[in-house]
């Protein structure tokens, strides 16, 4: 019996080999046409489209980058990037603690913990739709959140009013509805922090935020690295926790319109600027891109030092 | 490069092909002056916008009825969600899935009909044209196209809900209304004084119909150019901006939609907000304190004509049933079926003489009749303020400039002229 065994392995594989070369390819082929047919093309035909003035009705001429150059004098443009780019830098930091905090705290075994972890977690199963009206219910001028802050003497805060609170409100829902995601993600990691480093670190006396800082964090960091990557990547394109607290026109005066806002803005509806839409969108896509390599380089020199 | 002109050759006979096909295949369906002629028949496919949850019965006897009278056709009847309704509609047209019979209004008719989509009705079906109000039927005129694209099917115009209670706490007269513009921003400065800042007078900035109703010339004669920003609209906006800063426009005016103006209105934190008929009921079983204190005015203006909305069917101009389609536009949008709709829901038919109905003039002493009687005497001289070439993303350019000078931020002059030049690039590039 143990003779046979090699014999047999030996000859599946040349069969394998010489008369199915194409096998791999064959299990491939639906994923690749679909991603060719629904990621590739689109990505191509917005690309095309971006040098041309097609609207959403009629076919373009091409243009040359006269929607690139368009771009770089239009007050909405800028104003949308400045709003995507506060968006990374409000989001992206407290969505790469916070959730391993709350990680660290729901890791432990007492009574009742499942019952916090779904709950942390529930946030992130819920229609951002829903999440986000309930969040403009409760920062309305009369939500509750308004009502305990009279009641407690302070005055009503104008969070659905003003350009600036409400881009900070739209920046809370992404954290609240984005922390239980990524608590899951370190859940995971911390599953794999050995615990003799830990137990090692006790017994030379060191307490637990001397440990969290000398074994935690550096047995999580690829984690943060990846949990700051796409964090980045989402708070860029960020579209419907804004355009549900700041409504379709990105609130007052389109202050707190985002990059992503604007495309759908711009491109969509029976007199939809596509060709413009389009540059907009290549514009986001090589932003994004840029974002995340910079992030992951500095997440590897990091590693490297 | 010689393989890519072969490919490209072929993809073009290929298309030609597909669209020589799918043009052909249709029956023969226009006789010389453009009519459109032949035999009813065929499946006819009927998109309505937000229709279903409250009309399946209605609309099921319609098509039940046409279907009797044309033995050979059928009625595919669509329902799509008010949300999203002009992108539904705009990938339809792109992909070639445009209904036959397409419910819109005439600012979505406009690119449609541009676009070369919609059927000239004028030329189509022109024969039709003196069973409706002459008001309903230029409505679905177009600027800078020669007909009409659209059947006229139901109006409707807004009264203006307030709250008596509010009115009273601040010492305004509950039984007397601002009816014109002047005395509604005087009343709403001395609410908002009188309240402390809590109450709010209006709870949404001016849109493209309160400059109508404002007196402002929206578009010069030939609808090529915007001319909202002349003097009387910048002295609109200055009144807005004298309502903000003493609080008597609600905090969150200047992003609120429509719904949450409502509810602010249900609330009781602002004292008067637009509606239709339709509001009563809501108000009765949702805000029933509220419906204790309700009062209907006829909607401000300076202009002595009320805002009117209009409804039109659309045929598609590539529908390969156009008889049928045309013929079953006609059967919904006819005076029976429009009358039949209005008793059961409070709209306003677009047909000659329906309005004279004593269903239209004759109140009971209800708040619906009330509200019915008066709308219905507002629609005999309304007009449609909403400029058909306004575009979505022009309304988006409006709003953020109201907006800008509404907070102080840019002068009214200043925001009106920049946003006009706006739409009028976005019109001349269109």
């Amino acid at each position: 019996m143990s003779v046979r065994r090699p014999a047999r392995r030996t000859r599946t594989r040349t069969r394998t080999r010489t008369q199915l070369p194409s096998t791999p390819w064959l299990f491939l082929a639906p994923g690749l046409l679909i991603s060719a047919a629904f990621g590739l093309y689109p990505f191509l035909s917005t690309v095309a489209h971006s040098f041309t003035d097609a609207r959403t009705l009629t076919g373009g001429r091409y243009v040359g980058g006269a929607n690139y150059r368009e771009l770089i004098h239009d007050a909405m443009f800028w104003t949308g990037l400045r709003n995507s780019l506060l968006y990374v830098l409000g989001v992206v930091p407290l969505l790469v603690i916070l959730p391993l905090l709350l990680a660290l705290l729901v890791r432990r075994h007492i009574p009742g913990i499942a019952f916090f972890r779904a709950a942390f977690y529930t946030p992130v199963v819920a229609s951002v739709v829903v999440v986000g009206l309930i969040w403009v219910w409760l920062l309305d001028d009369r939500g509750l959140i308004n009502a305990l802050l009279e009641r407690l003497g302070f005055g009503r805060v104008g969070f659905l009013g003003d350009p600036w609170l409400l881009l900070l409100s739209a920046m809370a829902v992404t954290v609240w509805k984005g922390l239980g995601y990524y608590m899951i993600i370190y859940l995971a990691a911390l599953a794999g922090v050995p615990r003799e480093l830990h137990e090692a670190c006790a017994v030379d006396g060191a307490g637990a935020v001397r440990r969290f800082v000398t074994v935690t964090v550096p047995a999580v960091r690829p984690t943060m690295a990846l949990v700051g990557a796409l964090a980045s990547v989402n708070a860029f394109k960020v579209f419907s926790e804004a355009y549900l607290m700041a409504g379709p026109t990105g609130g007052p005066g389109g202050e707190d319109t985002t990059l992503v806002m604007l495309v759908r803005q711009v491109g969509t509806g029976l007199s939809g600027r596509v060709g413009y839409a389009s540059a907009l969108s290549v514009v986001v896509f090589v932003l994004t891109l840029g974002l995340m390599l910079l992030v992951l380089r500095a997440s590897r020199r990091e590693d490297g030092a | 490069m010689r393989v890519f002109r072969r490919r490209a050759a072929v993809g073009v006979a290929l298309v030609t092909s597909v669209m020589a096909l799918t043009s052909c295949g249709g029956p023969e369906n226009s006789d010389g002056s453009g009519a459109v002629t032949g035999k009813v028949e065929g499946q006819v496919t009927f998109q309505t916008w937000n229709l279903k949850a409250h009309f399946k019965d209605y609309f099921e006897g319609v098509i039940a009825d046409f279907e009797k009278k044309y033995p050979d056709a059928h009625v595919k009847w669509i329902d799509q969600p008010a949300e999203g309704y002009p992108d539904k509609l705009s990938a339809d047209a792109v992909g070639g899935t445009l209904p036959d019979v397409v419910n819109v209004s005439p600012d979505l008719a406009y690119p449609l009909a541009k676009a070369g989509l919609a059927l000239d009705l004028e030329k189509a079906a022109g024969t039709y044209r003196g069973e409706y109000l002459a008001g309903a039927w230029r409505s679905q005129r177009m600027p800078g196209l020669p007909g009409v694209y659209a059947f006229p099917w139901y109006l409707n115009t807004g009264p203006m809900f307030y709250n008596k209670k509010l009115f009273a706490r601040a010492g305004l007269d509950p039984e007397k209304p601002p009816k014109t513009y002047d005395r509604l921003f005087a009343e709403a400065v001395t609410m908002a004084k009188r309240s402390d800042g809590k109450t709010a007078m209006l709870a949404s900035t001016p849109s493209i119909e309160d400059f109508g109703r404002y007196g402002v010339r929206l578009m010069n004669s030939r609808g090529t150019r915007f001319t909202f920003n002349e003097p009387k609209g910048v002295e609109l906006l200055r009144h807005y901006r004298e309502l903000y800063a003493a609080g008597a426009l609600d905090s969150q005016a200047l992003t609120a939609q429509a719904e949450s103006a409502g509810r602010k209105f249900e609330q009781q934190s602002v004292a008067m907000n637009p509606g239709s008929a339709l509001d009563l009921e809501n108000f009765r079983k949702e805000a029933p304190s509220l419906y204790r204190n309700i009062g209907i005015t006829d909607a401000v203006n300076n202009t002595g004509r009320a805002n009117m909305y209009v409804q039109g069917l659309m045929v598609n101009a590539q529908s390969r049933v156009k008889p049928a389609a045309v013929a079953f536009a006609h059967f919904v949008t006819g005076a029976q079926r429009q009358m039949a709709f209005a008793r059961k829901v409070a709209i306003f038919p677009s047909t000659r003489g329906a309005l004279d109905d004593p269903y239209f003039t004759k109140e009971d002493g209800t708040d619906a009749t009330r509200v019915r009687v008066a709308a219905a005497r507002s629609l005999r001289t309304a007009v449609n303020y909403t400029p058909v070439a306004l575009s979505d993303q022009m309304k988006t350019v409006l709003r953020n400039a109201v907006a800008r000078a509404v907070q102080g931020k840019q002068s009214p002059k200043a925001a009106l002229d920049g946003a006009a030049a706006e739409c009028n690039r976005l019109l001349a590039t269109g």
